[in-house]
């Protein structure tokens, strides 16, 4: 798929609008190539600015990309899936010529992430706040006993009530957003200061959605927490994103502020996307209720 | 919903420190409540199970058309001397009158003598288990520590040539029944490089050193099956868990590779080892005979099979008893294991 001349100035007004807030850019990709096992590449040639302290959007359709694009930057593709080009810097760290061990120590403490399905992502043996305590004896060093307290004191924070209640409960026992919230707590607790949510709210129903979104805002309100958030759902990125990048097939298409990516889309597939969203979107039945 | 305000954190101090002290002990009664329960459905399975297996092998040895006092007496015996010697054995009595008369001694410590020695059987037992189980336990740590190296291995290089080389090896080893492994350790320790003795037994009061250098061939002989069979169940375990979300996860928090192959991965993928390794422990005790009529060891296998050959049924029926007692064991600390390994898995019970 050929980048449109109209996408790529969509791409450098995004970096333009970027420079002009005068805010530092924390992640910088630059043409990054993904590829299979099989050479095929799935893609191709992705540019991301996320200044520090932003929201900045990922959005598309499942197998546009944008998952694999999260994972490169985490370093945490597939088995059998690798970079085959492109640049990956983290406030000018190139990421990508890391090795493994490096790359490790830098998840957690500089940047994170939660995933949809929550209870995937947790080990079933072994309770949720004895997992919490884990990152916070390895990553940051409490002992045992303070790691525990701590735990505890996160847990509480992340607004999960009866928190020593939880802390000694099995990944089965809790919902999926009390799962959400315990897995946000173990990305953020070495404070990194980037954190992606891949479709972190798909699974959740909207009420519990809103309450994890919520965190997510305070968070990067209080702790200045740059969020990745990657998204189906236009709900959700308008709700949160300061800028969206629009993925289709392994490219980005457009990309921009997202009021005006909403409002004025220049891309044939982002007005698509609108179009559907506003077809089969809530708002049209609640529109037509009150023209009645 | 909260916020993550300082002031909001050192406000809730209060709560969250009790807090913190209730959730140390929470899990810990919960763990040992769950240890408790496993406990008591093993011994619940063991009673009925040792009643049965007992009753078998005293009907068998009923059953068999051995007379023991015509054995013991030798041909010149009159007929009025069998007969006395019959009732002196008690062998006059029905078949379920002497169970009931064994069971009840045997539950009082009495497990009667041998009919041709004389020997209480409780005494010669004692005299072979330590040696029996010293081999046994030495086969079972080598299994596990063979097992678990190998299996990890070969799980995180999977499909690399260690991984070939531990699947081949694995599969020749599980198929080599003990006694040749047992006669190919002598050849090349004992023979061509002598420096392991080739049979025969010291106790460990004549030096743990010679102690272990008379256990080593043994238990490496009687391991190399339960060896290989735990790696390869801790290979197919982990491989499939290592491919699991909460890897992904694991990772993503940034803890250490070794962290999460030796806490995440071998938690959930070490059942299948596990309870492999608990059907090889009656085999390392019970099986034994092979290995120790090989290195000529006094075990209570060579006890068994020389009163087996010989009809003599309280020798036989005390030796089952205490392998028996032993299997029950180990497989209820198997079971306890498994628990405490995934509890989650409780809910699949």
């Amino acid at each position: 798929m050929s980048v449109s001349p109209d996408s790529a100035t969509a791409v450098r007004a995004a970096a333009d609008a970027a420079g002009e807030s005068g805010r530092e850019t924390l992640l910088s990709v630059r043409g990054l190539r993904v590829s299979v096992a099989d050479g095929s590449e799935v893609v191709h040639g992705v540019d991301l600015d996320i200044p520090r302290g932003s929201a900045v959007g990922l959005v598309g359709e499942s197998g546009s990309g944008k998952t694999l694009t999260c994972r490169a930057v985490l370093g945490l593709l597939p088995v059998g899936v690798e970079v085959t080009g492109g640049e990956i810097s983290l406030r000018g760290t190139e990421l990508t010529a890391l090795p493994a061990a490096k790359r490790a120590r830098l998840r957690g403490t500089d940047l994170a992430a939660v995933f949809q399905d929550p209870a995937s992502y947790l080990n079933p043996s072994i309770t949720v706040g004895a997992q919490l305590a884990e990152v916070l004896r390895v990553k940051i060093g409490l002992a045992r006993r303070a790691a525990r307290y701590r735990a505890v004191e996160l847990l509480h924070a992340m607004g999960l009530r009866r928190p020593t209640h939880v802390y000694s409960q099995y990944p089965f026992e809790l919902s999926g957003g009390m799962l959400q919230r315990v897995l946000i707590a173990m990305s953020i607790t070495a404070e990194p200061e980037l954190l992606i949510a891949d479709e972190a709210t798909t699974a959740l129903d909207v009420t519990v959605q809103a309450e994890v979104l919520e965190l997510l805002t305070e968070l990067r309100r209080d702790r200045g927490l740059t969020l990745m958030i990657v998204s189906h759902d236009l709900a959700v990125i308008s709700q949160m994103c300061d800028t969206v990048h629009v993925f289709r097939d392994g490219s980005i298409v457009e990309a921009g502020p997202t009021r005006r990516v909403l409002r004025v889309p220049r891309h044939p597939y982002t007005r698509e996307l609108i179009e559907n969203h506003e077809r089969f979107g809530i708002d049209r039945v609640r529109k037509q209720r009150s023209q009645q | 919903m909260t916020t993550l305000n300082v002031r909001d954190a050192a406000g809730r101090v209060a709560g969250p420190t009790a807090a913190a002290d209730s959730a140390s002990t929470g899990p810990v009664l919960t763990a040992i409540a769950r240890t408790v329960v496993a406990l008591g459905r093993a011994l619940l399975i063991a009673v009925p199970v040792l009643l049965v297996s007992t009753f078998i092998t005293f009907m068998l040895g009923g059953l068999t058309e051995q007379d023991p006092a015509s054995l013991v007496l030798g041909d010149s015996a009159t007929p009025a001397d069998v007969a006395r010697m019959r009732e002196v054995f008690g062998l006059d009595k029905p078949l379920l009158l002497r169970y009931l008369l064994w069971l009840w001694s045997a539950l009082h410590g009495d497990l009667g003598s041998s009919w041709f020695s004389k020997i209480p059987v409780a005494q010669s037992i004692a005299e072979r288990l330590p040696v029996s189980l010293s081999v046994a336990v030495g086969a079972l740590l080598i299994a596990v520590v063979l097992g678990c190296v190998f299996g990890i291995l070969a799980a995180v290089r999977q499909g690399g040539w260690l991984d070939r080389t531990v699947t081949v090896v694995t599969s020749v080893l599980a198929t080599v029944p003990g006694f040749i492994a047992a006669i190919a350790l002598i050849t090349v320790f004992s023979l061509l490089v002598p420096v392991l003795p080739s049979g025969g037994w010291v106790p460990p009061s004549a030096g743990l050193w010679k102690w272990a250098s008379f256990l080593l061939l043994p238990s490496v002989s009687l391991s190399l099956d339960a060896a290989a069979d735990v790696a390869r169940q801790l290979r197919t375990g982990m491989a499939d868990t290592l491919h699991e979300n909460y890897i992904v996860g694991a990772q993503v928090r940034g803890l250490p590779g070794w962290r999460i192959v030796l806490v995440h991965a071998l938690r959930n993928g070490a059942g299948p080892a596990v309870a492999v390794l608990g059907m090889h422990v009656p085999r390392l005790i019970g099986g034994a005979v092979i290995v120790e009529t090989v290195f000529a060891l006094p075990g209570i296998g060579d006890l068994t099979k020389t009163a087996a050959l010989g009809g003599d049924v309280p020798v036989v029926q005390g030796a089952l008893l205490v392998t028996i007692g032993v299997v029950l064991i180990s497989s209820a600390l198997v079971n306890v294991l498994l628990v405490k390994l995934r509890p989650a898995a409780r809910r699949e019970i």
